[in-house]
């Protein structure tokens, strides 16, 4: 009733609220500006230009890692052996280059296991039909195995001396911006471009969307999920380059950290829903840059890292039941009885 | 007798739908009725009611007496209704005598005491099975037996069967017979819903016979014969409104060019040894009863379902055999399969008109790297949606929120973009609105008339008389009888169709 007296101008605003509320992405935006105000206005450090830098910086190889992610998930996949790849190619190439090959061959050879291992994945889902979340979580202990049984004994990999060209990307500055966020930035651009406007894109959507009916009309599938997994790898290598060359070494280590479920946290808590079919890189962004005020504020905050990790697990929970509810699976077939 | 089970006025509506309407049906206690009637009939739907997997829209369900909701098949099993289904319930992978009592365990169950008690069970019933059997490594017939097990196990006094000998030896079959007639000397009472008229007159005390979801008879077995069978379940009134040129003379189209060719195919239980021939420029109907195999031919030709290589025929394209293994190489090769359950395989539901015709073109395109986009989409997909008059929705409105009619007009457009020489309708019209079937039957015609190879799969005999140029009816994944419109009646379609 009141609705009738109200002038166009707030009816609209009033919509456009409702709308945001509606989809998962308006709560989480609604959430990040929520929780930027908060630690802006009880942490004097937080809003620093500084620390924001440092806060996207931080959180833009979570970000690339979940471009990655993202590819696959929209087909209805799921890549948990991202962490694993990286570190592996990486490690290896660090450790060709300090036995004598060239730092360039030796990133190529580095590269070239990421997408052989990528293809291998994809071909292991396309062809042998195994679940995208046993094949990936299988393959990531093989990679990991792998690599530290032939490739390096060390945890630690340092960049190979003499290559200071390489530093720069990690720790560099392009007109006072870091390069990580720059490059997170093309490539956010290019992942775009190619989900938006190639057919490969297209498809991805389609057989997140319906797979039964993306194979039936005809549909590239088999090779397109391989590309899917070779691109997720590939990301994780250029994700690997970066943090390597950030923080001058990479640690091996990470394989057994919970960063592949902080990149988990990126994609779902963006509203790329895990049943695929749907988002588009603007989720990942918007879930990188809350993850990265929460993980931030934390850090400043002080609060230990176990808390941080019950936070960000429930975060996590609550992100995959609000994405449940908001696009629930078959709402149409359980509606329809059959005759 | 009493009537154990009655249903008053019932009627049952999927989103408005009606499966059956106005439904009065008894079953009398310790009789054995036989349930009739066309796919689609509402015999199912009528007997899951009972089963308590649906509720009922409208109208009364009464057992013992008294008026019943039953909520969940377990309630159903506690007023002693038991169904068993065409497709077994049992768990695979567990023992005959673990399935017998499942759902009924006791906190320690010590799995000799189980087995002995289930020997003692099947030894009442005078079943041959081994109650330490797993239940997967058992026949049709002997998984049957299990499930009738459980049921009386369960104090069922209530038997639906539905389909049960369609996957029976005649050698088992006469073992059901025998098991239905000892059930009943015990005291239970039986629904059995079958296309098989000989055995409904053989076995059943009544019969009841569906049409369109209304119950058009009932009555003593003994009354009826295999003739006045069929016509209670083919002759419709409403017929002539809907298809207004059933009965009239038209154009036959004549045979093009023999395009697709099926040898002696075989696949498993539901395709056994079926030929046919699909000739350029016209339309083949094909009709069958469930369990028929019609899908699963098409599917084998159109490269859906692969075929194991150790099952024999052989499938020519144009003279040239081919063996699909993916639907791309037969999409590539111009076949185009139109899907009987579009919202399980046929839409990309939450995406708009004018994407999901395009991605047909799309997944037909050859260059991986090709740009597209939504002004792409639209330009190329305008085409279509004037020609199937979906053009006045606009592109962008998702097909979730889609008429039934208008998804089938997209499923259709999505695959017609991709110009087709072959096209594969299965169930055309399911669930469609009255006007779009209008529209969908002359957008057959019209690609017939242009030159394609039209098949259409339909278990809806009017429909089949409406369009085909020619029928073959399928009857036991087998091909059984080839005529011509001009000799068709569905009368004698129905003949070939039942066994």
């Amino acid at each position: 009733m009141s609705e009738a007296r109200t002038t166009p101008e707030a009816k609209s605003s009033q919509k456009l609220i409702q709308k945001i509320f509606r989809s998962q992405e308006g709560i989480v935006f609604a959430l990040a500006v929520a929780a930027f105000l908060v630690f802006a206005l009880l942490l004097p450090a937080f809003a620093s230009p500084g620390n924001l830098l440092a806060l996207v910086r931080s959180v833009s190889i979570l970000g690339i890692l979940a471009l990655g992610m993202a590819l696959v998930v929209i087909a209805r996949g799921i890549d948990v052996s991202m962490i694993a790849t990286m570190v592996v190619s990486v490690s290896w190439a660090f450790v060709l280059a300090r036995s004598g090959y060239s730092f360039g061959i030796a990133l190529l050879i580095g590269v070239s296991f990421a997408l052989v291992v990528g293809a291998a994945i994809g071909a292991l889902i396309a062809f042998g039909d195994v679940p995208p979340i046993f094949a990936t979580l299988a393959a990531g202990s093989v990679i990991y195995g792998l690599g530290r049984t032939f490739f390096f004994k060390l945890e630690m990999q340092n960049v190979p001396p003499g290559n200071d060209w390489f530093l720069f990307i990690g720790q560099g500055r392009i007109l006072g911006v870091p390069i990580t966020i720059v490059a997170f930035g093309v490539l956010c651009l290019l992942l775009h471009f190619i989900l938006s406007s190639t057919r490969f894109g297209w498809l991805t959507y389609a057989m997140g969307n319906n797979p039964a009916a993306a194979r039936i009309t005809g549909a590239p599938f088999r090779p397109i999920v391989i590309a899917q997994y070779v691109a997720s790898s590939f990301i994780a290598y250029v994700a690997g380059l970066i943090l390597a060359s950030s923080a001058s070494a990479i640690n091996a280590r990470l394989f057994n950290s919970t960063m592949i479920y902080d990149i988990l946290l990126v994609v779902v808590l963006g509203g790329i829903g895990l049943n695929g079919g749907h988002g588009s890189v603007r989720n990942v962004v918007l879930g990188t840059v809350f993850v990265g005020i929460l993980l931030n504020g934390m850090t400043i905050m002080n609060i230990d890292y176990t808390i941080q990790n019950l936070v960000k697990g429930v975060v996590l929970l609550l992100a995959i039941v609000v994405d449940s509810l908001v696009n629930p699976r078959d709402e149409q077939t359980s509606q329809q009885g059959d005759l | 007798m009493s009537d154990l089970v009655e249903f008053r006025k019932a009627t049952k509506a999927f989103r408005g739908n009606p499966a059956f309407r106005d439904v009065d049906f008894t079953l009398r206690a310790g009789e054995i009725h036989a349930l009739l009637g066309e796919n689609g009939a509402g015999k199912s739907t009528l007997t899951k009611v009972l089963a308590g997997l649906y509720p009922l829209t409208s109208g009364q369900m009464l057992i013992d007496g008294k008026v019943c909701a039953l909520a969940s098949p377990a309630d159903a099993l506690k007023h002693g209704v038991a169904m068993v289904f065409q497709e077994t319930n049992l768990v695979p992978s567990m023992s005959v005598a673990q399935n017998i009592f499942l759902g009924d365990e006791r906190f320690f169950n010590r799995l000799r005491g189980v087995n002995i008690m289930a020997q003692q069970h099947l030894q009442g019933l005078n079943f041959h099975i081994d109650p330490t059997a797993k239940v997967s490594s058992l026949g049709a017939a002997k998984k049957q037996m299990v499930e009738i097990a459980r049921a009386v196990h369960h104090k069922a006094r209530i038997f639906i069967f539905d389909e049960p000998t369609a996957t029976l030896t005649p050698e088992e079959k006469q073992h059901f017979f025998i098991l239905l007639d000892r059930l009943k000397s015990e005291g239970a009472s039986i629904i059995f819903i079958s296309h098989a008229l000989e055995e409904a007159l053989a076995v059943a005390d009544r019969i009841s016979v569906l049409r369109d979801g209304q119950l058009i008879v009932t009555d003593a077995a003994s009354v009826f014969t295999r003739q006045s069978i069929i016509q209670a379940m083919v002759g419709r009134q409403l017929t002539g409104e809907l298809y207004g040129r059933v009965g009239g003379r038209r154009r036959v189209r004549p045979p093009g060019e023999r395009v697709l060719s099926i040898e002696n195919l075989s696949m498993g239980k539901t395709v056994r040894s079926a030929s046919l021939s699909i000739f350029a420029g016209q339309v083949t109907g094909m009709f069958g009863l469930v369990g028929a195999g019609r899908t699963e031919i098409m599917k084998i030709a159109a490269g859906i379902l692969k075929r194991n290589l150790l099952h024999g025929g052989r499938i020519r394209l144009r003279g040239e055999p081919v063996r699909f293994r993916v639907p791309r190489q037969a999409v590539n090769a111009g076949i185009a399969y139109i899907t009987e359950d579009r919202k399980l395989d046929g839409l990309f539901d939450t995406m708009g008109v004018a994407q999901n015709i395009f991605l047909g073109k799309l997944a037909k395109r050859a260059n991986p790297i090709e740009l597209v986009s939504m002004r792409d989409a639209i330009k190329q997909s305008a085409e279509w949606m004037t020609a199937l008059k979906v053009k006045s929705i606009g592109h962008n409105v998702r097909v979730v929120e889609l008429s039934g009619g208008n998804q089938q007009k997209v499923v259709i457009g999505k695959s017609l973009i991709q110009s087709p020489s072959i096209v594969i309708f299965d169930e055309p019209t399911r669930g469609v609105d009255v006007g779009a079937i209008a529209e969908i039957h002359q957008i057959i015609e019209k690609l017939a008339d242009a030159g394609a190879a039209v098949v259409v799969i339909s278990s809806y005999l009017p429909e089949i008389l409406n369009l085909s140029d020619r029928i073959l009816v399928a009857r036991q994944g087998r091909i059984v009888e080839e005529m011509t419109i001009d000799e068709a009646t569905e009368e004698k379609i129905m003949y070939a169709a039942v066994h």
